[in-house]
């Protein structure tokens, strides 16, 4: 579709741009560098009631301002986004909006993140002219776990169209009308779909709010890292919102292929739960009977020597990332111990019916293709060791294990984030960083490879698994360990079925599929 | 008061022949009275050629838009590929407006031949007439009207024999103004908020549950059935060349003999409000008058002699609307009069586009304080601001039908504005 | 005045059943609109008019009022499940309509219009005549039961100044003289 027939060209701002036809004017506006504020309008909701009237242009041969998020770009078309009539009406809609508005940004989660704030402060508007009583309509609760503030609400209605657009269900709707208007469930029934926390990312202004961020952190105070959640095998691209080492907000990043705009509830509650519980902060080897904490130097070469060639079993992590299973499966292959499972918390599958391609998948882990291409295999159960075997286990693959799990091994490698009770039966413990603490790199279901970035620092001596475990095999006689997660992928990416031609910068921030030979027979899906 | 109203002026009684005559409310009286006598014909026409003939006619919507009917029956889709549906837009709610209610009341099987004949001429199946939820005494006449319609077979399946099928709904809102824009009235047929949506699509593409539709005013259906018998020039005998035919006159306050009159397009508005409708009572002197229902721009008493058509009312500043004149005499505080209608619109507003739902409130509320003595200098500069910004911004013409009274209020009323301010 | 009784005597014609007055004196309380017969006719019938179930959600509000006198969350509940709807649709929907009362209303609900050309004759006086006359304050039940008096914004009734609407009958050229009269004319 795209021989010249189809393209239309057009001037906006003294820009000549080109463009499909049926292009809007504020995408097309989009490639003449401009972007044309807004608010109902939102590129991933379909419905477009063109009704906030910020986006209003000016067109050279109409009488009217056009809204330009629904009004199609033609051919020869000269279009004014700053002309004068333009921004008095822009300025117009910011002094309309915030005639009732209550002012307070100083006590907002949205200051600094606000599209109201940003054009005010644009427009230069310092002084209402409104000498009148402003309406009060408080705070009220339309899930439980999301607030909303009514004296904020612009009721540009993109919370009414995400539930009914993109979840399908129509539990959010606009109560009353005229400028008594405002946002509301029925009454008992608060929103409970699985995607209702996106109505929280799509609202421009500070009205509706995720109660657990309420007053939590200003967005300026704020670092921001992308990341992967590690919800579920989608493996939706993410923001990290991290203040003082903590997860404090966990947001859906754009990724067209995988998730849109959009992310789950339950991937914004794990994300946020990954800094809880008992950490490993240091290296640990049993001595005398007792874990006492080691020096990296002294614990790796402790475990080089006392691991020997011997028969054992594996068990890994689905949450683990690939660079991590590779040096795993590579110290197992050093020391002859075949197979190795994993274990995958199975949960309801939930779809976004207006992004369908986008489901809380069932499999509750974000990288179990990813163990699969590292051979390891699901399993049920934890397998069974035998007396004085040696067992291995990389990544929070014990969390639900007996506290006796792992007692009667011969060597006992703990390779994890969290001092789990079965953990404690370790014959040495290499304390991990958790996925945030660290980059790599997963592969979702459809065997897409992505990469996640570090968005907190780790507890204690705590380092990346891939990082100490190619230095265990360094002890072991392999190569030079690595350092740079770029190094770890490009030996991954040599020795992987699938992963040929990879490189850690061209995966970019949208990730790139496996080439057919990591596929497996049958897709997933 | 008896109808039709009395009045000096020679005009012919079309549309309103049989107000008062309770004969012509039943099926049986009125095929007495000649009624049901176009149907049979339009039967047998081809639709356009119906349409062709209210095309020659020049009939304008009477629902305040002045767009030629015919005109707009002809973007309908020539060949259906499904459904096609009539609305007929009973709504009336314009603040000065009570015209279609007489129609409802009095000539219920006129508006029902009107009807069938439109849906004949744009290929509809079913017509759906929307009338405002507050008229229940005068929907129950249309409603029992449509019942003996379909007893005696003028609608439902095989109408006279002919073959063709269409049925007739009568439907209630339930108070909201902004139901009577067409897009409006659509959104609220469908079992929705009564929100305007912007166009395209137009609803002659996708209207009414997604099919194409057409939406006409009770009047301008009920003008149908004789402008089909009697041909396009005989209906062009009266009115204006750009505006044939006659219009229903609702007028309203300060007036003598207040009420609803059948007068030729194009007489003028002097005559209406003077001779017509007696002036002022008390011999009062009249200040100002709205002439086309509350959302035109108001006219001094020096500014009534203008042709009362559309393009006679454009020419003289304001519009033919409705033709609905609010006449206020010289006791009237304008200010009072214009924060009212103000009020009217910021109740009605449907919340959807910001200049809309902020603008008529914040616009009410200035007047209101304006008018109880608080009023400041820059008040009037904000509402000149005001109507700039509410003019043309908007999803449907809501906000504007503020904006034209004030607009003229404060250019031709100033010294009213003034007074308060100053106090 | 129309005598809206000749519509119970024989069967609902379904071309009728969406212009059923619902603001009436008589109510007749159910709290499951749908569980007797009368209830599924009326949907039956009203569902028969529309390609779309979406479409009768107006009427059968008008019928969930002709019944309860007023629309209640059950209600809502109700018709949403009958016309797959979610409830905060009809919600939605319910609250943008002036005419469906949220809350119960005297036996009879007298709307004074105020607008313009009401407001130009004595609207204002009579919308204060009815209230003093029912001894209530705008929008309550008085102590019998019997009125609730509120503002109405253009009844269409401007050439009959002042247009005052008592459930389902129109009052015009009402002046607060007359109020008394009126009020004594309700049962």
């Amino acid at each position: 579709m795209s021989d010249a027939a189809n393209h239309i060209t057009l001037t906006i701002d003294g820009v000549e741009v080109s463009v499909e036809a049926g292009t809007t004017l504020l995408q097309a506006a989009e490639h003449a560098g401009v972007v044309v504020p807004h608010y109902c309008y939102h590129p991933g909701i379909p419905s477009r009631p063109a009704q906030c009237r910020m986006c209003l242009v000016e067109i050279e041969g109409q009488p009217k301002l056009q809204p330009s998020c629904v009004f199609p770009a033609g051919d020869g078309m000269v279009v004014h986004t700053t002309s004068e009539t333009a921004e008095t009406a822009r300025k117009s809609v910011i002094e309309f909006l915030l005639l009732n508005h209550p002012l307070d940004c100083p006590i907002c989660d949205a200051a600094g993140q606000c599209m109201l704030q940003d054009y005010a402060f644009e427009t230069g508007q310092l002084r209402s002219r409104y000498a009148e009583a402003k309406l009060v309509l408080g705070r009220d609760r339309v899930a439980d776990d999301i607030l909303y503030f009514g004296d904020r609400c612009i009721v540009c209605t993109r919370c009414v169209r995400f539930m009914e657009d993109l979840a399908g269900d129509n539990a959010l709707v606009v109560a009353q009308r005229g400028h008594k208007a405002y946002i509301d469930t029925f009454p008992g029934k608060d929103l409970d779909h699985a995607f209702r926390g996106n109505i929280v990312d799509v609202c421009p202004v500070g009205a509706l709010v995720h109660e657990d961020f309420v007053f939590k952190a200003r967005a300026w105070d704020m670092d921001s890292s992308p990341g992967i959640c590690p919800g579920c095998s989608t493996g939706c691209n993410v923001e990290i919102n991290v203040k003082e080492n903590q997860i404090v907000r966990t947001k859906p990043r754009l990724n067209p292929d995988v998730n849109s705009y959009w992310m789950c509830d339950h991937g914004r509650r794990i994300l946020v739960m990954a800094n809880r519980g008992v950490r490993a902060e240091a290296p640990m080897i049993r001595q005398g009977g007792e874990l006492e904490p080691a020096s990296w130097n002294e614990a790796l070469s402790w475990v080089a020597e006392k691991l020997s060639d011997s028969s054992g079993v594996a068990v890994v992590s689905a949450g683990a990332s690939n660079e991590a299973l590779f040096y795993t499966r590579a110290l197992l292959d050093r020391l002859g111990i075949q197979g190795g499972t994993f274990q995958v918390e199975q949960g309801e599958e939930v779809t976004l019916t207006g992004f369908p391609r986008l489901k809380l998948r069932a499999d509750r882990a974000p990288n179990v293709r990813g163990a699969e291409l590292h051979d390891f295999r699901l399993s049920e159960e934890l397998p069974e060791v035998s007396d004085g075997a040696t067992l291995v286990v990389l990544g929070d693959a014990l969390s639900g294990a007996a506290a006796d799990y792992g007692a009667n091994a011969g060597f006992f490698l703990y390779i994890g984030s969290h001092l789990v009770p079965a953990a404690r039966n370790a014959t040495a413990i290499l304390p991990a960083a958790t996925v945030p603490e660290t980059e790599g790199t997963f592969v979702n279901y459809e065997g897409r490879v992505q990469r996640f970035h570090r968005a907190l620092r780790s507890p204690g001596v705590a380092r990346p698994s891939w990082m100490f475990l190619s230095r265990l095999l360094e002890h072991l006689g392999g190569p030079s360990g690595v350092r740079e997660i770029g190094d770890a992928f490009a030996v991954m990416a040599t020795d992987t079925a699938g992963m040929h031609g990879l490189t850690w910068s061209g995966l970019g921030l949208r990730g790139e599929l496996l080439s057919e030979a990591g596929q497996p027979a049958v897709a997933a899906e | 008061m008896g109808y039709p109203y009395s009045h000096d002026l020679e005009v012919g009684t079309l549309l309103s022949r049989h107000f008062g005559n309770e004969k012509a409310r039943t099926l049986e009286g009125w095929k007495e009275l000649g009624g049901y006598a176009t149907l049979p014909k339009a039967l047998e026409m081809d639709p356009d050629a119906i349409t062709e003939v209210v095309k020659n006619s020049g009939l304008r919507g009477r629902g305040g838009a002045g767009f030629p009917t015919g005109v707009k029956w002809s973007f309908m889709p020539k060949e259906p590929s499904g459904a096609h549906y009539l609305c007929c837009n009973a709504d009336e709610s314009e603040p000065g407006a009570f015209k279609d209610r007489e129609i409802l009341r009095w000539v219920p099987h006129l508006l029902i031949e009107g009807c069938l004949i439109a849906a004949r001429a744009i290929r509809a199946e079913h017509v759906y007439i929307y009338v405002r939820g507050e008229f229940f005494p005068f929907s129950a006449i249309l409603r029992d009207a449509v019942v003996e319609a379909y007893e005696d077979g003028y609608v439902g399946q095989n109408i006279l024999g002919s073959g063709w099928n269409c049925d007739v709904t009568v439907h209630l809102g339930a108070g909201a103004y902004i139901a009577g824009e067409e897009t409006g009235l659509m959104s609220s047929l469908m079992g929705g908020r009564a929100e305007p949506w912007i166009k395209p699509p137009f609803p002659a593409q996708s209207g009414a549950f997604g099919r194409p539709t057409t939406v006409n005013n009770v009047e301008t259906l009920a003008a149908v059935p004789m402008i089909l018998a009697e041909g396009a020039d005989w209906y062009r005998q009266w009115g204006t060349e750009k505006s044939p035919g006659t219009k229903l006159w609702c007028c309203s306050g300060h007036l003598e003999r207040p009420g609803t009159y059948e007068l030729p397009l194009g007489v003028n508005l002097r005559d209406v409000i003077y001779e017509v409708c007696g002036g002022a009572p008390d011999g009062k002197k009249i200040k100002a008058v709205i002439p086309g229902g509350s959302s035109t721009a108001m006219l001094t008493a020096e500014e009534l002699d203008c042709s009362g058509c559309y393009e006679g009312m454009a020419e003289a500043g304001s519009a033919l609307g409705t033709a609905s004149p609010i006449v206020m005499n010289e006791d009237t505080n304008i200010v009072q009069a214009m924060r009212r209608i103000a009020q009217f619109y910021a109740h009605e507003s449907c919340g959807q586009c910001v200049q809309c739902r902020e603008g008529t409130s914040w616009t009410a509320k200035i007047l209101h304080r304006i008018e109880e003595g608080d009023g400041t200098v820059e008040d009037i500069d904000t509402l000149y601001h005001l109507c700039e910004q509410m003019t043309g911004r908007t999803i449907c013409p809501l906000a504007d039908s503020v904006v034209f009274p004030l607009l003229s209020s404060l250019d031709k009323f100033r010294d009213e504005y003034d007074a308060l301010i100053k106090r | 005045m129309t005598d809206t009784g000749d519509q119970v005597k024989k069967p609902l014609h379904p071309a009728a059943a969406s212009s059923q007055a619902f603001q009436v004196a008589d109510i007749r309380p159910t709290e499951r609109l749908f569980d007797d017969p009368e209830g599924r006719d009326r949907l039956e019938k009203v569902l028969s008019r529309y390609p779309e179930k979406r479409a009768a959600l107006l009427p059968m509000l008008g019928y969930a009022q002709e019944r309860n006198g007023w629309v209640s969350d059950e209600s809502m509940a109700e018709i949403a499940g009958a016309l797959d709807l979610t409830p905060a649709y009809v919600r939605s929907v319910t609250t943008f309509y002036t005419m469906y009362n949220r809350h119960p209303v005297g036996r009879h609900l007298i709307q004074v219009c105020t607008c313009i050309s009401c407001h130009l004759d004595e609207a204002d006086e009579v919308f204060e005549r009815f209230l003093s006359e029912t001894g209530t304050r705008a929008g309550e039940i008085s102590e019998d039961g019997r009125y609730t008096v509120i503002e109405a914004e253009c009844l269409g009734a401007c050439g009959f100044a002042t247009a005052v609407q008592v459930n389902d009958r129109y009052f015009e050229n009402v002046t607060p003289e007359k109020v008394p009269a009126i009020l004594d004319e309700l049962d």
